[in-house]
C-alpha cells in the first residue's frame, strides 16, 4: 500500500513536472532557414518565409507626441527641440477592439523596423496598437524618464506606466476591450516589470503579456554585447578599418549585381551572395551598432543630468554647435561604462548603496521570479542560440515559466520573429 | 594508445585550428538546459582591449567640413520645414490622391529623369546602362504612354540612376567640402555644383516640353517636390540619436563613394 501511495506520488509528481516543461520547437520540423545565429540576427527571415502584412496606406495610423516632463523643455539644449516631447504612433481599429502596447528595444524609437513589423501584425489580427520607444531610447530619456538614466529597470517601468497612462488619457474616446502588452529584446524586460507594476497600480489590468527574447541577467546581456566588438577580424590592419573592410564588400557586390537596390530582401541577399561576412565580421557589426546605442545613452543621460563626464555641465550648445567632439568621447563608453560610470552611483545615492551584485538582481528578471512563476497571463518565446543570453540563463526561465515558455533552435536575436510559424504562435498566444 | 590517438586528435583540432581562422567550423556546445553558447563560435582576441569599434569610428567622423555651423543650423532648419510643412503637404497629397494617380505621377517625373540619367551614363561611357536606359525612355514614353506607366521596370529594366556629381566623381573629382543644402538636404560642393548641371540639361532638352511649362507653371515645380519627398522613406529623427547629423553625413559620404564606383 505504502508502496503504492509512493509510485502515485512519483507518478503524479511525473506529470505535474511533465506539464510544466517548456515548449522546445523540434529543429527539424522547424523550418527556419538560417541556422548561424549571427546571420539570423542580421538578416531576418528570408522575404518569402514573412508572413503577409498590410501595407503602411491601409492602416490608419498617427504620430503623437505628449509632454509628459515639461521642465525639460527649459533644460535640455536648443538642438534637442525635437525630443522636448515624446512621440508614439497608434494605429486604431474602426470599432471597439482590445488594445495592445508595444515596447522597443536597446536605444530603438517607437518607429523601429521590429515595432513596425509587430504592429502590422497585430494591427491585421484587429488590435489597436500603440508603438512606444524603450526607456533607453534617445528621445524617451529626453522627453519621459524621471532621471534619465535608464538601466534600473523598475524606473523605467514606472516612467513606461507613466506614458501609457498619458497615451490613455490622450485618446478618451477610443473603444478600448481588453490590454494588452508585448515587447521584444530589452523591451520584453521592460514589460515584464510594466506587468508587475500593473498588478498593484491596478490602471490597465493587462490580459496578456508576451515577452520575446528578453534577456535573463541583464548585465551577462550587456557583456556579451560589449564583448562583440573585441572579435579577431580577418582583413583589419593598419590601412584598412572595419567599417571600410565592409563597404568594401558592399561595393564590390553591387559592383557585381549591376545596380543598386535597397530593398527588403537587400540584407537576406548580400548574406547568401559571395561577399558575405564572416561570423567575427556579423558579431563585429552587430556590436558596432549596439555600441551607438550605448554612446547616444552615455551622453543623453550625462548632458541631462549635468555630470561632466563627456559634456561639460556649462557648455554653451546651440543649433550650430559641433557635437562630434562629445561623440568622440561617447563612443568610448560601452555599455559597462555607462552602468560603472552613470548607473551606479546614481542608484547608490538613491538607494543607500548596494554593490553591483544587488543591481543585477534587482534589474534582471530575477527579482520578478515569483511572480512570473506565478503569473498564468505571461509567456516568453526564447531562441537556444540567442547572442544576449549566457550559460544557465535558459534553465532559469525553464523554471520560472515552464510550459509557458517557448524555445525556438534557430534565430540568433529576434531573428526569427518575422518567420510564419513565430508570428502564428505571437498571434495565436493572445488569441486563446 | 589512448595517449597517442588523444595527442593525434589534438593536434589535428590544433591543425584545423590554425587553417582557419575562426571557429565557425567547431561543433556547436549544447548545455543541459538546450542553450547553444552562440559566443563560443567566435574568435576573440585575446586581451579583450582591441579599439577597433573606436578607431573604425573616429576615422569616419573625419568628414571634410568645414562649414559645420551652417550645416547644422541648416539641418535644423529642414528638420523643422519638413515636420512642419513637408510632411503635413505630402500627407495631405496621398490623402486626396487615389494611389494609382500618385504612382503615375511618380512615373512620369522618373520618366522625365530618365534623360540626365541616360545623359550620364553616356558621358560616363557605361554603354550597357545607357542602352538600357534608352530602352526604358522609348518604352515608357510609348507605352507607357509619356511615362504614366513604367512597363520598362516590369520587363525587366530597372531605373539606374546617374547624376552629373556621380559623372564628375567617376573623372576624378573629389566630393569637396560637406555642404547641406536648405529643403534638398545632405550634399556636398561637387554633388550642388552636379545639381546645377542636371538642372541645365533638363531644361536644355525640354523633354516632353515639360521644363517649360514649369518655368511658367511653379505648380509642377510643387507637384515634382511633393513626389519626390513622397518616394523618399528618410524621415528627421528616425535614426534617433542626439548625433544625427554626424551619422547622415557619414552616410551620405559613403552611398556617393558607392555610387560613384558602382
Amino acid at each position: 500500500m505504502l508502496r503504492s501511495l509512493r509510485f502515485a506520488a512519483l507518478f503524479g509528481g511525473l506529470i505535474l513536472s511533465a506539464s510544466a516543461l517548456a515548449v522546445d520547437v523540434d529543429a527539424a520540423s522547424y523550418g527556419y532557414p538560417l541556422t548561424n545565429p549571427f546571420e539570423a540576427t542580421i538578416a531576418t527571415t528570408p522575404p518569402n518565409l514573412r508572413p503577409e502584412l498590410p501595407l503602411d496606406a491601409d492602416i490608419d495610423q498617427e504620430d503623437r507626441s505628449l509632454t509628459v516632463r515639461p521642465e525639460r523643455a527649459f533644460e535640455l539644449p536648443e538642438n534637442f527641440w525635437a525630443v522636448k516631447k515624446l512621440t508614439y504612433r497608434i494605429a486604431t481599429q474602426d470599432k471597439a477592439a482590445p488594445l495592445i502596447f508595444l515596447i522597443a528595444g536597446t536605444g530603438a524609437r517607437f518607429d523601429s523596423t521590429l515595432n513596425e513589423y509587430l504592429k502590422k501584425l497585430y494591427y491585421k489580427a484587429g488590435y489597436h496598437v500603440v508603438q512606444l520607444s524603450s526607456p533607453t531610447s534617445f528621445d524617451f530619456i529626453s522627453a519621459a524618464s524621471r532621471f534619465a538614466t535608464p538601466g534600473v529597470t523598475k524606473e523605467d517601468a514606472e516612467d513606461l506606466y507613466r506614458v501609457m497612462q498619458a497615451v490613455r488619457a490622450q485618446n478618451p474616446k477610443l473603444p478600448v476591450t481588453d490590454y494588452y502588452l508585448t515587447g521584444y529584446s530589452l523591451g520584453a524586460l521592460d514589460a515584464a516589470f510594466v506587468a508587475h507594476l500593473d498588478e498593484t497600480r491596478r490602471s490597465f489590468n493587462f490580459k496578456k503579456v508576451l515577452l520575446l527574447n528578453p534577456p535573463v541577467n541583464l548585465y551577462t546581456s550587456i557583456n556579451n554585447l560589449d564583448k562583440l566588438v573585441q572579435t579577431e577580424v580577418k582583413g583589419i590592419n593598419s590601412s584598412t578599418t572595419f567599417y571600410e573592410l565592409v563597404l568594401n564588400k558592399l561595393t564590390r557586390y553591387f559592383q557585381e549585381k549591376g545596380y543598386i537596390d535597397l530593398n527588403d530582401a537587400l540584407l537576406y541577399d548580400f548574406m547568401q551572395s559571395k561577399e558575405q561576412l564572416t561570423n567575427e565580421q556579423m558579431a563585429m557589426a552587430i556590436g558596432t551598432s549596439f555600441r551607438f546605442s550605448a554612446a547616444d545613452i552615455a551622453f543623453t543621460s550625462d548632458l541631462i543630468n549635468r555630470r561632466g563626464l563627456i559634456t561639460p555641465p556649462k557648455f554653451p550648445i546651440t543649433e550650430g554647435t559641433s557635437l562630434t567632439p562629445f561623440l568622440k568621447r561617447a563612443l568610448q563608453c560601452d555599455f559597462d561604462c555607462y552602468i560603472t560610470e552613470q548607473v551606479i552611483p546614481m542608484w547608490r545615492a538613491r538607494t543607500d548603496g548596494g554593490s553591483l551584485l544587488q543591481l543585477i538582481d534587482q534589474v534582471s528578471l530575477y527579482a520578478l521570479k515569483d511572480y512570473l512563476h506565478n503569473s498564468p497571463k505571461i509567456a516568453v518565446m526564447h531562441n537556444a542560440d540567442d547572442v544576449i543570453l549566457g550559460p544557465g540563463d535558459l534553465g532559469f526561465l525553464r523554471k520560472t515559466f515552464g510550459n509557458r515558455l517557448t524555445v525556438y533552435p534557430y534565430g540568433g536575436h529576434c531573428g526569427n520573429l518575422n518567420y510564419r510559424v513565430n508570428s502564428d504562435a505571437m498571434l495565436e498566444f493572445f488569441r486563446g | 594508445m589512448a595517449k597517442y590517438l588523444l595527442l593525434i586528435a589534438a593536434l589535428l583540432c590544433a591543425g584545423v585550428a590554425n587553417a582557419d581562422n575562426s571557429k565557425a567550423n567547431a561543433p556547436v556546445v549544447v548545455d543541459s538546459d538546450g542553450f547553444k553558447e552562440p559566443l563560443s563560435k567566435l574568435k576573440f582576441n585575446p586581451g579583450l582591449d582591441q579599439r577597433e569599434f573606436e578607431r573604425s569610428t573616429l576615422n569616419a567622423l573625419a568628414v571634410y567640413d568645414p562649414l559645420e555651423e551652417w550645416n547644422r543650423r541648416v539641418y535644423h532648419f529642414n528638420y523643422r520645414f519638413d515636420q512642419w510643412v513637408f510632411l503635413p503637404v505630402v500627407d495631405g497629397y496621398r490623402y486626396i490622391t487615389p494611389s494609382f494617380l500618385r504612382t503615375g505621377v511618380s512615373n512620369f517625373f522618373n520618366n522625365i529623369g530618365d534623360v540626365p540619367n541616360l545623359v550620364n551614363s553616356l558621358l560616363q561611357f557605361k554603354g550597357k546602362r545607357s542602352l538600357e536606359t534608352t530602352a526604358r525612355l522609348l518604352l515608357n514614353t510609348t507605352i507607357g504612354i509619356a511615362g504614366l506607366w513604367d512597363p520598362a521596370t516590369a520587363m525587366g529594366l530597372p531605373r539606374q540612376n546617374e547624376d552629373f556629381g556621380q559623372t564628375l566623381g567617376f573623372y576624378g573629382v573629389p566630393g569637396g567640402a560637406y555642404f547641406v543644402l536648405p529643403i534638398l538636404g545632405p550634399s556636398n560642393i561637387r554633388d550642388t555644383s552636379g545639381l546645377a548641371v542636371d538642372f541645365t540639361i533638363d531644361t536644355a532638352i525640354n523633354f516632353l516640353n515639360v521644363a517649360e511649362v514649369s518655368s511658367n507653371h511653379p505648380e509642377v515645380w510643387i507637384l515634382r517636390g511633393i513626389d519626390k519627398r513622397n518616394q523618399t522613406n528618410f524621415r528627421y529623427g528616425q535614426l534617433n540619436s542626439p548625433f544625427e547629423y554626424e551619422k547622415v553625413r557619414f552616410v551620405y559620404t559613403e552611398a556617393r563613394k558607392l555610387q560613384v564606383a558602382e
